[in-house]
């Protein structure tokens, strides 16, 4: 009988030892960024950083945070050669403005693109803890009817497009791993 | 979580107080079956003369035991995502051994900080109890562990959900209310069941319990996951779960049957 309990007892402790928290793990894959990546337009395998690149959403007064650390303006800069950026997930399009050299002090030098993307979400569960994320899916360019478009460029500074070429490369944002769109400038 | 980690600890606690109470009574019995023998020692031949006194007889009832389970009950009364219901019911077999099953329904809400869902469902669990307590004269306590085998079907509704959004740039979005019913879900576990019963008058017995769990199989919805079962009580990310009980039942006596106390026999080849 002793023998019996004393197993009982390592099953229990087997059982209990591996259990987590009820608090979401930051490594798990939530709610992904649409991920840009930037390319020369003269030599379109090689990367290119942009320049003090500041991406404002629509009727937002503030900018993206791509760096944490920083205290000043600099946290909204990106000067790498990806981004990521957060869509709504409520709604079916996003819109933002893309100003590269944006702390250029010759104000010809500061070029603004902004990029309405069109989109459809789902809401996918993920676990107790975190809940539900959402993924979405880049519409896709249809010229006959029912018509639609995967994003919309415009110049609202009217100094011409600086991204040139803008390709979908993966229509499904399902987590950040991988590369969304491409740029050429 | 807390409240079943309190009765857990709280039942943990007496339980190591009633064993080393039951050791203490097995001691006592011991020295009490030696008195008799020591009168009876001139004779050349003790064996023969020690078989041939009278054994003490204990009469043990044998039948079949039903009951409520309180804790499941009156929860309802006081937390308004809960209603349920336990019947148990145990048959004793041999001296020892005690065939258990208890049959349940619940109804729980279930609001996590990021979902709140709503598990409704039966649930049927089956097998035996061991007692380890040893009764003196015709008391009737026991101190069991056992095991079950449960089987649950239900069905699970999600109220709501919230969206995880690391980035939240666009602000943090309201729970999102879903009312979704998931259908046709079945589970089934084995449990290690630790449980004292103590006879307060009569025939009823009063009771409690705490079942370490183990899911076995567990028919998970498309797009969701079970996060309570009947039954089963609430998941973990493993397959590991706990539950308990407190119970009122009645017995209900069929037949008796004599025993001779085993350790008078064991005692004769002794020299």
């Amino acid at each position: 009988m002793k023998k019996i309990i004393s197993l009982l007892l390592v099953f229990t402790f087997g059982l209990s030892s591996c259990e987590k928290d009820d608090i979401c793990d930051p490594d798990t894959p939530t709610t992904p960024r649409l991920v840009f990546t930037f390319y020369k337009i003269n030599s379109p395998s090689e990367l290119q950083n942009v320049t003090d690149l500041m991406v404002i959403g629509e009727d937002e007064k503030t900018g993206i945070i791509f760096n944490e650390t920083a205290t000043d303006t600099t946290k909204y800069l990106a000067n790498g050669s990806t981004i990521s950026i957060p869509l709504k997930t409520n709604v079916n399009s996003t819109t933002y403005t893309f100003i590269l050299d944006s702390q250029n002090d010759n104000p010809a030098a500061i070029n603004t693109d902004a990029i309405k993307f069109n989109y459809t979400h789902q809401d996918v569960y993920v676990s107790r803890a975190c809940g539900f994320k959402t993924t979405f899916t880049l519409d896709p360019l249809s010229t006959s009817p029912p018509f639609s478009v995967p994003f919309v460029q415009t110049d609202t500074d009217g100094n011409g497009l600086w991204m040139q070429e803008v390709f979908v490369i993966n229509p499904n944002i399902e987590n950040e791993n991988e590369t969304h769109i491409k740029v050429f400038f | 979580m807390k409240h079943t980690l309190k009765y857990f600890f709280s039942s943990c606690l007496l339980f190591s107080m009633v064993l080393v109470q039951a050791q203490e009574t097995t001691t006592t019995t011991v020295t009490k079956e030696a008195v008799p023998a020591k009168p009876k020692t001139e004779s050349a031949k003790p064996e023969l003369q020690e078989a041939a006194k009278p054994d003490s007889i204990k009469t043990d009832r044998y039948g079949l035991r039903v009951g409520v389970d309180l804790y499941k009950l009156t929860r309802g009364l006081y937390d308004k995502d809960y209603k349920g219901i336990e019947i148990v019911g145990d048959f004793r077999l041999t001296k020892k051994y005690y065939i258990a099953a208890e049959l349940g329904f619940e109804d729980k809400t279930t609001d996590d900080d990021r979902l709140n869902s709503t598990a409704t469902g039966t649930y049927i669990k089956g097998g035996f109890d061991y007692n380890l307590y040893q009764n003196w004269l015709d008391m009737e306590n026991l101190i069991t562990i056992g095991l079950r085998g449960g089987f649950s079907t239900f069905s699970q509704n999600l109220n709501s959900y919230k969206i995880y959004n690391p980035n939240p740039y666009w602000g943090e979005q309201p729970a999102i209310i879903a009312d979704k019913k998931y259908n046709g879900l079945t589970a089934g576990w084995l449990e290690v069941a630790m449980g004292v019963k103590a006879k307060v008058f009569n025939n009823v017995f009063v009771g409690f319990g705490v079942q370490l769990k183990m899911l076995v199989a567990n028919t998970k919805p498309d797009g969701f996951d079970n996060l309570y079962i009947p039954g089963f009580n609430r998941t973990y990310d493993g397959s590991f779960g706990i539950g308990f009980n407190y119970t009122v039942s009645y017995f209900i006596p069929i037949y008796k049957k004599k025993t001779v106390i085993p350790q008078i026999k064991k005692d004769a080849p002794k020299k």
